[in-house]
């Protein structure tokens, strides 16, 4: 899983690139670490190239989705591929994730 | 149909996932992969960060595929700590982030992937079958 962050205006954007498992869940926090500092967070995570999460991503997304609230940021996950998509709908992020 | 002990499995997670998921029991198809990788992960991942303190202790995994139905079985053996992963209960997914607990997803989701999940303990070993209809 590769994850780059940059910003652009007010904006931090997250690209995505490859497979999020057991395997790499713990260098994807480490890569992470960046996006939960900072008061009014911003930030849109590009998933188009993310091929696949099991539940030690979601537990990730769940946790940055919890930071920036307590930040009073916003956070929009986008182009998630459909087979993506479902592992989040099944689980009810969806509904806590705003996902576009 | 292939089976095979590890051991020991602590940290070996990706190579038993890989090792599943390279059966010729698979099916040649994306989607349907997709969601076994998920639930291998899941299962898999659970015994090999829960079942034995420490780490130390072995997980036999095994594929077959019945042609007639096609029915596609994953089995999970372990002699670990006598643990039912479907006594738990299903999360709440109508919660809100705030009241959300991490953790608990990860067999939820094999249930939702999988046709049929079941758990016996056998001869002091936990075992995890797991079924899918291959188009």
């Amino acid at each position: 899983m590769q994850v780059s962050i940059s910003s652009q205006d007010s904006k931090t954007l997250v690209t995505l690139d490859g497979r999020l498992d057991t395997s790499n869940v713990d260098q994807f926090q480490k890569d992470i670490a960046p996006l939960m500092q900072g008061d009014n967070p911003n930030i849109e995570i590009d998933c188009q190239r993310m091929t696949y999460t099991s539940s030690q991503g979601l537990r990730m997304f769940l946790m940055l989705q919890k930071s920036v609230m307590a930040r009073h940021g916003k956070m929009v996950m986008v182009g998630m591929i459909p087979q993506v998509k479902e592992v989040f709908d099944i689980t009810g992020f969806s509904n806590i994730i705003t996902i576009i | 149909m292939v089976k095979k002990r590890f051991n020991p499995i602590k940290d070996k997670s990706s190579e038993i996932i890989e090792f599943l998921m390279s059966s010729p029991d698979m099916p040649d198809d994306e989607a349907l992969c997709f969601k076994l990788r998920l639930s291998i992960e899941e299962a898999v991942d659970n015994v090999v960060r829960y079942a034995y303190d420490g780490g130390i202790g072995w997980l036999e995994v095994g594929t077959n595929l019945d042609n007639d139905q096609p029915v596609l079985t994953i089995e999970l053996r372990d002699a670990g700590t006598p643990f039912n992963p479907l006594d738990r209960d299903d999360p709440d997914v109508s919660l809100s982030a705030d009241e959300r607990q991490i953790g608990g997803l990860g067999i939820f989701l094999c249930k939702k992937m999988m046709d049929n999940i079941s758990y016996r303990y056998q001869d002091g070993n936990n075992i995890l079958t797991m079924t899918k209809k291959i188009k």
